[in-house]
């Protein structure tokens, strides 16, 4: 019998206190575990669940069920925030994840701002917040992940992202003024999430990496923006997990500077590493999305020894997950963390 | 004069290292006024900017946002100084066809590579983001390409990078084309499991790739 529900396994160690062994999650959103090999046996599929509360809230628990992560999570894409600031979205197939075909504006000195309590009301929002809803009164003891997609890449999938990224150097005041909109808008639906439910908010910021934009402008967007959605997050007492895509060097210095409760990396960090130089981090990740797709359930039992005993603080899944990976090795993995064959 | 001419062209590369589109712009018109060649202009000036951005990146110095305003001042001076290239018939330009795979749409990488290539004198045609395996292949064939040039930046779409490569085999021109991948999520690993010629990890790379590739096949 488990001393802690997964629910408080996961709100322990995100609050730095002991636990008796790392969770294993999926957040969602873009690490999601949605695979066709889970679809196939419920029947609960996509991309009909990307538009259907029930449907998603059953998907979501079919995931749980058949995967073993320790936490029920939506949506099952990126595209939720951007098609309700006016990006079209093409919501994909069965394997196929949603994405966006055109940004609704073409610079940051076009963008209209809207009323954010309006637009609240459109796109998915009621769905997102709806299955979470569902979800976590249905769970209490497992943590219900929301996730967003965080202020740069939600800013660069409604700005044609090319422009955007040159506006950040060329027209600072008016990119300032457009991610400033876009977090405005992120925490009032994180907050919808969390007032319907919601355990934990993880936010995934591809877009936002030291390779992409440098440590200049990192800090002047990246950090201050997410920063600013965290403290809006925390205002509501729920904890925050943030994932950074990418290699960190060029950034890596910045990172105590993220004032989230755990922070997830790509499987080309040495968390362990990451770990001694900055002990105030709590670490999380990083398996192999290739190995859960390609490797034997051998490896992936290895390398998940390995996080263990590099004592990786909450085990995930490194990046995106493919949805053709293996049930086979997902399962292994998530039974390697919960049989903890590392003492 | 010849001094003049030297100054004039490292001006114009400093321009593009100095993301000065309005300066490329006024040096590429001195250009024509001094009745210089516009073709050296072009590859002592706006060329080797290029490459030094391309340096600059690969030593972390310049990212892509840095980058992209480089290639801005680029393509400016390039707008100026391309009707008064004079044409050689005789030469024939590599070409390459580049796209992101189907399943992403995320098209930054790819379009530095496609600047980078440009820049270095491959003609590039761009199939955009989002394309379906078969139409690499179809385009290539159409446009008797050189190399086929494939980009992703998520591990869920990688496969449609091998599938490429199947078809090519299915058809039995697997030869007639380079194939070179890059992207997040790839690695030299990857590019020899699923048979590419080459991987690079980053634009510069990808010229020094591109010209490896088609001497061996030249």
């Amino acid at each position: 019998m488990d001393i802690f529900t997964q629910k408080e396994r996961l709100l322990r160690v995100l609050n730095k206190e002991k636990v008796d062994r790392p969770p294993i999650i999926c957040p969602g959103g873009m690490m999601n575990a949605a695979i066709v090999g889970v679809m196939n046996k419920t029947g609960h599929t996509l991309p009909e669940a990307h538009k259907d509360d029930k449907l998603m809230s059953l998907l979501s628990k079919d995931v749980h069920t058949h995967t073993g992560f320790e936490n029920l999570g939506i949506p099952f894409c990126m595209t939720v925030e951007a098609e309700v600031l006016g990006s079209k979205v093409d919501f994909g197939t069965l394997a196929c994840e949603p994405k966006i075909i055109t940004e609704v504006f073409s610079s940051v000195s076009n963008v209209e701002f809207k009323n954010i309590s309006k637009i609240l009301k459109k796109g998915r929002v009621d769905t997102i917040i709806q299955a979470g809803y569902y979800l976590s009164k249905q769970n209490e003891d497992v943590p219900v992940i929301g996730s967003l997609t965080g202020p740069i890449s939600t800013a660069a999938s409604m700005v044609d992202p090319m422009t955007f990224l040159k506006e950040l150097r060329k027209n600072k005041e008016g990119s300032h003024k457009v991610i400033d909109y876009v977090t405005d808008f992120l925490i009032e639906y994180a907050k919808l999430m969390i007032d319907n439910g919601v355990t934990v908010i993880s936010i995934a910021d591809p877009t936002a990496t030291g390779e992409i934009l440098g440590p200049k402008m990192f800090e002047e967007y990246a950090v201050r923006y997410l920063n600013k959605l965290i403290d809006g997050i925390h205002s509501s007492n729920v904890p925050v997990i943030v994932h950074i895509c990418g290699k960190l060097n060029a950034v890596k210095n910045l990172l105590p500077n993220i004032k989230c409760n755990a922070i997830s990396t790509d499987s080309l960090v040495n968390l362990r590493i990451l770990k001694e130089e900055y002990p105030s981090l709590t670490t999380m990740g990083n398996l192999s999305t290739y190995l859960l797709e390609f490797g034997t359930t051998e490896k992936v039992a290895s390398q998940t020894e390995k996080l263990l005993r590099d004592g990786i603080n909450i085990i995930s899944p490194a990046c995106g997950l493919s949805t053709s990976s293996s049930l086979d090795n997902i399962y292994t993995f998530t039974k390697t963390v919960r049989e903890g064959s590392v003492k | 004069m010849s001094d003049n001419k030297e100054i004039l062209f490292k001006k114009l590369a400093d321009s593009v290292v100095d993301m000065d589109e309005e300066e490329a712009v006024a040096i590429s018109k001195e250009v024509i006024v001094q009745k210089y060649d516009a073709f050296e202009a072009i590859d002592k000036g706006l060329s080797a900017g290029m490459e030094k951005a391309g340096e600059l990146f690969e030593e972390e110095e310049y990212f892509i946002p840095e980058l992209l305003m480089c290639s801005d001042a680029m393509y400016a001076g390039l707008d100026i100084l391309k009707p008064h290239i004079k044409i050689d018939k005789n030469e024939v330009k590599l070409k390459v066809v580049i796209g992101v795979v189907e399943g992403d749409t995320h098209d930054i990488g790819k379009n530095l590579v496609k600047i980078m290539l440009e820049t270095s004198g491959f003609d590039v045609i761009d199939l955009g983001r989002d394309v379906p395996p078969s139409i690499f292949v179809e385009r290539a064939k159409e446009e008797n390409a050189n190399i086929i040039a494939l980009s992703t930046l998520m591990t869920t779409t990688m496969d449609n990078m091998a599938e490429v490569i199947r078809i090519l085999d299915k058809q039995n021109i697997r030869e007639k084309f380079k194939i070179m991948i890059g992207g997040g999520p790839i690695s030299q690993g990857f590019a020899d499991k699923i048979g590419a010629d080459g991987y690079s990890v980053n634009a510069a790379e990808a010229v020094r790739l591109a010209r490896k590739l088609v001497t061996v096949q030249l």
